[in-house]
């Protein structure tokens, strides 16, 4: 089921938390919600579910606007960050719990809770107690309770932020084959950037409410709409340079630094000579030992082994910049290396109000 | 020590012969016991209705504050008022119970008059809802907020309505917490004198306490009676108590409910 805000704001006494946002979801989609905590994207999921009132705007799910719809009776299901499994009742009896209220004949309880047992590998923990289980185990229970009536659409709010690393890139995995087989409208709170690259078909990016790029993963990456995106979005975090592009000269310059600009580039600026912020991905960094032509000499601040690759923070021009490296790269601290950049991989941002310059 | 030994000289008093319980030096241990202030108490006098009437209004007021108390307790927990009145509210509830009861009496005791409930069970019933309201409220809000909000949320998206919620998820996680607000509400109407004296003069509406302190007359004191009736007062609390031991250390300890 498709599901759609329309101008929706959300204000708790002066300060709007959800601030005009509208956001269309198709069927089937997973779509997450990402930004900071504060952002706004709890607050946003609740009022889908019903927790919250809507202060203005309306929200669809289907064809139905559901602002006076009581949570009950909305049809949708979610997970919660801390699971909110009912610690009184068996594993079993939190997940008929759905069925339970509305009414199914045991038969239809008994099917049902098995197969979405089977599904989530859950079977051995039925008569346990959600206190005996472990944090990813409480998790496929959260998940099979909200599985077992075939809603409208899940929520699912910060599911794995409780678990620990390893489990939470295996659960991540798991959530997006169980999506896809399932089909079902997903909505995903994170403030993991991470969670949101691999499991959206589209990413809502937030911020203090506003909805900042709502696009697929890759092109949230690869054109971030505005310099909070390019900086929530990867890591470790798009390099900023702030400078001026001068078009005489046909490049971006600062004290101490001067980068030849592409035709396609300066055409974004007319001309002109204005104040900008030069963005660029530590991968589209590259660093080197030896003096090559057009290579910059920069002072290592740090290099970080991280196994596959080794990320190399560097000062040029009063700027610190990360530069992406082979995992084999070894700089001494404060020794010169020999910095280039992939410029036509750069971004522009303006510096006041942080928008993408140019497409 | 200090607290069995009077407990255990009533209980030796209420089965000594009248002659034994003024003995000096006191005899402690040996003397030849009697039931016969008991079947004085308890077939010959009105001790037996006492009891009856005790037990219902205890039981009764008990039920009454904690379906309203938790009720109101759950609103007091949950819904945010504006201005903060939600906490205002709360305190001036328990504001309710800061004056010395005594001042209340006349009052209530007019109004009550006017109702024409005087020497009815009905009065005392209504009055210890009254008085364990806020006892009741302040109690179960607190073991309302200890549980976290999700669990409602989660059961009212899983389909349940609000109540069905606080029934099926909410009271079984507080049962233990509501079980130690009932004995305490119990123990309290169970043992109240005061309003019970004002309120009723008649055998039928009389409870344990008031009939007790009734036979300190002018004429005679009957230790033997009132030890009598004591013992059996104190018996269903001790009872009570006991059972719901176990649930009233974990109701008091809060944060025991989470699972």
């Amino acid at each position: 089921m498709g599901i759609k805000f329309h101008n929706v704001t959300k204000t708790f006494g002066n300060t709007a938390v959800v601030d005009d946002l509208s956001l269309s979801i198709n069927d089937g989609e997973l779509v997450v919600l990402l930004g900071p905590s504060g952002c706004g994207k709890s607050t946003t999921l609740r009022m889908l579910a019903g927790l919250e009132d809507v202060t203005s705007g309306d929200i669809y799910i289907g064809e139905q606007r559901v602002n006076e719809i009581p949570p009950q009776h909305r049809d949708i299901a979610m997970v919660f960050q801390n699971y909110a499994l009912y610690p009184h009742m068996t594993v079993t009896d939190n997940i008929s719990y759905p069925l339970r209220i509305r009414k199914l004949s045991g038969d239809q309880i008994r099917e049902r809770v098995g197969n979405v047992a089977q599904l989530l590998e859950i079977e051995k923990l039925l008569g346990r107690k959600p206190r005996e289980l472990s944090g990813g185990e409480r998790q496929r229970v959260a998940l099979a309770r909200a599985i077992v009536r075939e809603p409208r659409a899940y929520l699912m709010d910060e599911p794995l932020s409780n678990l620990d690393a390893r489990l939470r890139v295996q659960m991540r995995g798991e959530l997006k084959r169980l999506q896809q087989e399932l089909g079902t409208t997903t909505i995903y709170v994170t403030h993991d950037q991470a969670e949101a690259m691999t499991l959206a078909h589209r990413v809502a990016v937030m911020r203090n409410g506003k909805l900042q790029q709502f696009d697929t993963p890759l092109t949230i990456y690869d054109r971030p709409a505005n310099r909070f995106v390019a900086e929530f979005v990867g890591s470790p975090g798009m390099n900023f340079i702030t400078g001026h592009v001068d078009s005489g000269n046909r490049s971006f310059q600062r004290e101490g630094l001067k980068l030849a600009l592409h035709d396609e580039q300066l055409a974004r600026f007319n001309g002109t000579n204005v104040e900008v912020v030069l963005g660029i991905r530590p991968e589209h960094v590259s660093v080197s030992t030896t003096q090559q032509g057009g290579l910059l000499p920069a002072t290592v601040y740090v290099s970080e082994l991280m196994g596959s690759e080794t990320f190399v923070f560097v000062t040029l021009a009063g700027e610190k910049i990360i530069a992406r490296a082979e995992a084999d790269f070894r700089a001494e601290v404060e020794s010169t290396v020999w910095v280039g950049f992939d410029l036509a991989k750069a971004h522009f941002f303006d510096p006041g109000s942080g928008e993408r310059v140019g497409n | 020590m200090a607290a069995v030994i009077p407990v255990y000289w009533m209980l030796t008093i209420s089965l000594k012969n009248e002659v034994d319980q003024f003995a000096v030096p006191p005899l402690w241990f040996s003397f030849s016991p009697t039931l016969a202030h008991y079947r004085d108490a308890f077939l010959t006098r009105s001790f037996g209705q006492y009891l009856i009437t005790s037990a219902i209004v205890s039981t009764g007021s008990t039920i009454c504050a904690l379906i309203i108390g938790t009720l109101a307790a759950y609103a007091l927990a949950r819904f945010r008022m504006p201005r903060r009145l939600d906490r205002k509210l709360a305190l001036w509830i328990l504001s309710t119970r800061m004056f010395p009861p005594i001042v209340t009496a006349v009052p209530l005791f007019l109004m009550m008059r006017d109702l024409g409930l005087l020497n009815t069970r009905l009065a005392l019933i209504i009055l210890y809802t009254g008085f364990n309201l806020p006892f009741v409220v302040w109690m179960m809000r607190g073991f309302f907020l200890e549980i976290p909000r999700e669990l409602e949320d989660a059961a009212m998206i899983d389909g349940d309505s609000r109540m069905g919620a606080l029934r099926r998820v909410l009271l079984p996680l507080v049962a233990p917490g509501l079980a130690a607000t009932a004995v305490f509400c119990l123990i309290i109407s169970w043992n109240e004198f005061l309003f019970a004296l004002v309120m009723t003069q008649t055998d039928e509406a009389m409870t344990l306490p008031v009939g007790i302190a009734g036979r300190v007359t002018q004429y005679e004191i009957k230790w033997g009676v009132m030890s009598a009736a004591g013992i059996v007062a104190m018996l269903p609390i001790l009872v009570f108590a006991l059972a719901v031991q176990k649930y009233l250390v974990r109701g008091l300890s809060l944060g025991a409910v989470k699972g």
